[in-house]
């Protein structure tokens, strides 16, 4: 008959989309973390390689000039030959001379990859974020999502475009400036290092602590920043109520939980700087030391003894500079994992495969739908109904009933959690977005509007008249008899508006949000409270407008205004998970004033 | 003309900033040297060791004594020295932030506007996070920095000034590239943070349009709008880099050409018998230990800059002015409400002109008039959210603005036409306006008919609601605003289009609730529908910016055309009403 395809699972749960519900990220390893990174390295491979051997090239360069001036100093300056003293120094000065070059590529290059590992990322969570239900945006703090795009993805940026070059540099310096040690005194050199292993091994004891640290630092700047944003959008209820002082004190608090924790990151970050400095110097005097002993006894020169103690600091000094860089590092991954969070999650409004079925009388079919938010009680509970094409109909109902919820399983914002919704006969996730988007309009009760002009906003995601000039634009909206209302923006189509400003009127807001669905032309259209903030005369006016649409159009208004829905076909009455017709306007106003209510 | 007189403006300097962290700064610094300076002693030391040594007067135990007391002298006043800096670097950024949440606080809601929540919001995290980088690193490694290159200097200046002279050139040539460099950074550095506050407002824009671009499946040109920011960072990004891949090898090829020099000169010294090897052996050791506080001095300037725009922003916000005229009356007031010739003008729009009416105490007033005719601009200028550009407001025939604001706060209630609810209990948001008694507290919520919805709540009034209380529908958040009005025992309540969301039963049972528990309330009532307020003392007719009409409701119908117009096109329905 009509479908083939029935779910699987009957009784569907939505997903939880809280963010901050997860797993503890900073129990996870750090490595692990790493790993997961891997995969965005891929497309950079070849600059990635390039820039590996431009920095083994110049670290070889830098690691050589040591050996080569303790060897002039043992063959030519202990020996009073100048000249060459000389030829030593030219030979030398070609291998800085190369190591300018490769130096250069290699900086030059592997910030290339950082910036291209950013980008790609950027784009990956933001592409994410397109992908993710309405669900997700519910039940996150705003201020939370914006926190891990911005500031944690900044985080990771810091690490790429500045420290990222220095840590690869510096392991290769390091690992060969060890093997140049290892190399010319085996005994001696091993002593150098032995201080070394030592710091590896105190910075991994310390690294779940440093890590927790900050993560809780972390954790708390994103609730800061939460309660900073929340406070000043809502300035304006802080001064009417004259709680300036809750301002105050509740930033304060926030504040000194932020402060504590701060210190408490910044003093675990800052432990392992002076034991590397510590162990820079221990591996100094041993050098010293064994280096004059050995001398006594015939198996070392002062001239490697210089070498070596120039090798020293080239492996004590990078890794002095890792400590500090290493900081940065588990910074830059906490955030990561803060954002892969994000990239774990997968929308559960999935499209299933169309089958072709009979064309329905009804554009729009409720069969058996039952609907509750995660975490809440049921709003809708097997409700059944039909839409047919071209009339108009009004939910009503207290609020709270389940009406805007009603409109977000319409236009599938939201699946029902048992029952199916049939658009045009066809189960409504078999269509793809481009599709239902286009047949089915809705305009919000809260009006959004992107920071831009008026038209901007207008012909906001509308495909073909985007393109159109002012012009063509003005005749299309003369078409739709939208006029009149563009008359009610000084500066018409190019008066400019803010996402979060007030220059606009809510009533002007919600105006735009009219025109801009009516412009679509789709098949069916939801009003809810679309015009709970318009005069009626202006109302009037907008009734006129949508009359004017194609006969086939569906209307299904939410108001609470009986002026708004005296011209309704049919009346539903939507109340404690019930969806009920009401046979006539006077029953329905009978439902409402006397009815039971629920809210 | 304006952009002049900012140039003009002198910047104060982030230094300045210290100044009030005297003795935090002070015991830094003494750290900071100590430690360089210790650090100093040590080439010296094995410079001596190996001198002694070719002399035959080497003795080990020197050397590890002296070497070892130092290596950790130095370990323990480095440890001190970086909980010093996180110390004061943390205690700084939360001082300044205080300082600006405490200038806010006391700011109009104008001013707020005008600054945009967010760049405030940048103003008191990522502003204060560069200052916070310039007190904690910048000080204690620039200190330092140039303590080790000071004492270096010195140092080998001491051992053989010819070749010290020599060697040292480095230093202004390095300076010269560096000075260069930054230069031109600078201007990028700019465009890099205005390209991030672009990035985060495509950001912010999608993440609080989330449902609108699922309804328009606009997914696409969002994401092209992203991508066009996105890439633009990137640019500026890779400028930036071609800057600095150029600027570091070159320091590390003029830091290596020094220890050439010292190769050539120095053995050239030393085979002639001017200079010990020893002496050779430090003339390198320093020369080492100078590179690193070279390249330091060099990032720390990035640093210091970017602290100080940062802190010019700030500065901005804390040295705004403050409202001057402050108030004294805190009388209990009546009710009576004058507007005589108020205008408010933004820009070269009149949101208000020439608005004149008297509302007596205790009567019931609505304001009624087409979308964006300056309704809530009225209740704004009553609750001195706003100030009029012209004309002056009286209550109880004294101008508004010499109240007291709390007192007139505590006894005018607004309920806003957007829901604005705080991520706090349900309790704490209705007994927002201060503490409130349980009386209070039961006829607000009974009045607002919400006791039913309490009930359903598992913890009743403790119920923690949601931010922008997104768990609620539309009606419910108005009516916990309208209790949070009504807590305060109001004489005079501001309703800002409050039917709008709320079904006519519950609309009907609350104003004939208002009219039996808040008997002596002056009531003032934006709205667009007639029939609930036909039985109002007056009735005033707002069209773009101006009183049209003014009256009872016979009255209006009898003289004023648009009245009758808007009473017709709700005429339909009356009669359910």
């Amino acid at each position: 008959m009509h479908r083939f395809m029935i779910r699987k699972k009957v009784l569907i749960t939505m997903n939880n989309y809280d963010l901050n519900n997860g797993v503890h990220e900073s129990e996870k390893s750090l490595w692990v973390s790493v790993k997961k990174f891997f995969p965005f390295l891929r497309e950079q491979r070849s600059q990635i390689i390039l820039a590996t051997i431009s920095a083994f090239i110049t670290s070889g360069l830098n690691l050589l000039a040591p050996i080569l001036i303790g060897y002039t100093v043992d063959n030519y300056i202990q020996k009073g030959q100048f000249h060459g003293v000389l030829v030593y120094g030219a030979i030398i000065l070609a291998i800085y001379i190369g190591s300018v070059i490769s130096n250069y590529l290699q900086t030059l290059l592997m910030g290339r990859v950082g910036q291209n590992v950013l980008f790609g990322l950027r784009n990956m969570v933001f592409n994410k974020l397109a992908n993710l239900p309405t669900a997700f945006f519910n039940q996150n703090k705003a201020g939370d999502l914006i926190s891990r795009i911005n500031n944690d993805t900044d985080k990771l940026n810091q690490f790429f475009s500045q420290s990222l070059v220095q840590f690869v540099a510096n392991i290769i310096t390091i690992i060969g400036g060890a093997i140049f040690v290892l190399m010319i005194n085996w005994e001696i050199g091993l002593i150098a290092l032995a201080p070394a292993v030592f710091l590896l091994i105190f910075t991994k004891i310390l690294s779940p602590w440093i890590r927790q640290k900050n993560a809780i630092n972390q954790k708390n700047l994103g609730n800061m920043s939460g309660e900073i944003s929340e406070s000043i959008d809502n300035f304006k209820v802080v001064v009417a109520f004259n709680r300036r002082d809750y301002f105050r004190k509740k930033f304060r608090e926030v504040n000194n939980i932020n402060y504590k924790s701060a210190i408490s990151a910044g003093i675990a970050n800052n432990t392992l700087a002076p034991t590397y400095g510590f162990a820079s110097g221990i591996a100094q005097l041993l050098v010293i030391a064994f280096g004059l002993t050995f001398i006594a006894s015939g198996n070392f020169t002062l001239g490697l003894l210089i070498s070596f103690l120039a090798y020293i600091s080239k492996i004590y000094n990078p890794l002095r500079k890792m400590a500090a860089i290493w900081s940065n590092f588990q910074t830059a991954f906490a955030s990561w994992d803060r954002i892969h969070a994000i990239l774990l999650l997968n929308s559960d409004l999935i499209k299933i495969p169309s089958v072709k079925t009979n064309p329905s009388s009804h554009v729009m079919e409720f069969k058996k739908v039952s609907f509750s938010y995660p975490g809440g009680k049921e709003v809708l509970h097997s409700v059944n109904f039909s839409f047919d094409r071209g009339k108009t109909y009004a939910l009503v109902g207290p609020t709270g009933g389940g009406k805007t919820t009603t409109a977000f399983l319409i236009s599938r914002l939201y699946d029902p959690i048992q029952g199916t919704v049939l658009l045009d006969g066809k189960d409504i996730c078999s269509y793809n977005d481009d599709e239902r988007t286009k047949k089915i309009g809705f305009i919000l009760q809260e009006p959004f509007l992107f920071t831009g002009t008026v038209r901007d906003n207008i012909v906001y995601g509308n495909e073909e008249y985007s393109k159109f000039t002012n012009k063509e634009l003005s005749k299309v909206i003369e078409e739709h008899g939208l006029k009149t209302l563009l008359k009610r923006f000084e500066g018409g189509l190019d008066m400019e508006v803010t996402a979060t400003g007030n220059k606009l009127s809510l009533g002007q807001k919600q105006l735009i949000a009219f025109i801009r669905a009516v412009l679509r032309r789709p098949e069916l259209i939801i009003l809810d409270e679309a015009t709970a903030n318009i005069d009626t005369v202006t109302e009037k006016l907008l009734e006129d407008i949508l009359k004017k649409l194609p006969k086939k159009t569906t209307l299904i208004i939410i108001a609470h205004r009986l002026n708004t829905i005296e011209n309704a076909d049919k009346i539903f009455f939507v109340n404690s998970g019930e969806i009920i017709k009401a046979g006539s306007m006077k029953h329905a106003v009978d439902m409402l004033l006397h009815g039971k209510r629920e809210s | 003309m304006k952009k002049d007189t900012n140039q003009k403006k002198k910047t104060s300097s982030i230094f300045g900033l210290l100044k009030l962290y005297v003795w935090q700064i002070t015991f830094l610094s003494i750290l900071s040297i100590s430690v360089s300076g210790l650090g100093l002693i040590v080439p010296k030391i094995i410079s001596r060791s190996i001198d002694a040594y070719i002399n035959h007067s080497f003795v080990m135990r020197t050397l590890m004594l002296e070497f070892g007391v130092i290596i950790l002298g130095v370990f323990v006043l480095t440890y001190l020295q970086s909980i010093m800096k996180t110390i004061a670097s943390e205690r700084v950024a939360k001082n300044l932030r205080n300082a600006i949440a405490e200038k806010i606080s006391k700011q109009s809601y104008e001013f707020v506007e005008r600054i945009t929540p967010a760049r405030l919001l940048t103003n008191l995290t990522s502003d204060i996070d560069s200052i916070k980088m310039f007190v904690g690193q910048a000080i204690a490694s620039l200190i330092s920095a140039v303590v080790v290159v000071v004492g270096a200097a010195v140092f080998l200046l001491t051992i053989n000034w010819k070749l010290a002279l020599a060697v040292l050139c480095i230093i202004p040539i390095i300076a010269v590239f560096f000075f260069f460099i930054f230069k031109r950074v600078k201007v990028l550095m700019t465009r890099s943070r205005e390209v991030i506050d672009w990035l985060n407002k495509v950001i912010n824009e999608s993440v609080l349009g989330a449902s609108l671009i699922r309804v328009l499946n606009s997914q696409a040109p969002e994401t092209d709008k992203f991508t066009q920011a996105n890439s633009e960072a990137r640019n500026v990004g890779l400028k930036i880099l071609n800057m600095f891949a150029a600027l570091i090898p070159i320091i590390g090829f003029v830091a290596n050409l020094g220890m050439l020099v010292i190769l050539v000169l120095g053995g050239h010294f030393v085979i002639t018998g001017s200079m010990s090897l020893g002496d050779f052996a430090a003339f390198n050791s320093y020369v080492v230990l100078l590179i690193f506080p070279i390249l330091m001095i060099g990032m720390m300037s990035s640093m210091i800059s970017r602290a100080q725009a940062s802190y010019d922003r700030i500065k901005e916000v804390l040295d705004a002015e403050e409202d001057k005229e402050v108030g004294e009356i805190k009388a209990d007031i009546r009710g009576l409400i004058e507007f005589q010739n108020v205008g408010v003008k933004y820009g070269q729009k009149n949101a208000l002109k020439d608005v004149s009416f008297e509302i007596q105490p205790r009567t019931k007033t609505a304001i009624i008039g087409p979308t964006a005719a300056g309704k809530t601009q009225i209740l704004h200028l009553l609750t001195r959210l706003i100030s009029p550009t012209s004309g002056k407001i009286l209550i109880d025939n004294k101008p508004i603005i010499k109240y007291y604001a709390p007192t007139l706060h505590m006894q005018i209630g607004f309920v806003f036409q957007d829901s604005i609810i705080f991520n706090l209990t349900l309790k704490e948001n209705i007994a927002f306006g201060g503490v409130v008694s349980r009386n209070n507290l039961e006829k607000a919520i009974k009045t607002a008919e919400l006791s039913d919805f309490i009930n359903t709540l598992p913890e009743g009034l403790n119920t923690v609601i949601s931010e922008r209380g997104s768990s609620l529908s539309g009606g419910q958040k108005q009516r916990i605003m309208l209790a949070r009005a009504l807590v305060l025992n109001p004489k005079i309540l501001l309703l800002d289009d409050f039917t709008a969301r709320v079904d006519n039963k519950t609309e009907r049972k609350i104003l004939s609730n208002l009219a039996e528990d808040y008997p002596n309330l002056t009531l003032v009532s934006v709205t667009q529908k007639i029939s609930s307020i036909k039985h109002y003392d007056k009735i005033i007719l707002l069209m773009e910016g101006e009183v049209v009409a003014s009256g009872t409701h016979e009255k209006l119908l009898a003289t004023s055309l648009e009245y009758a117009q808007i009473y017709d096109s709700q005429k339909s329905t009356n009669h359910y009403e």
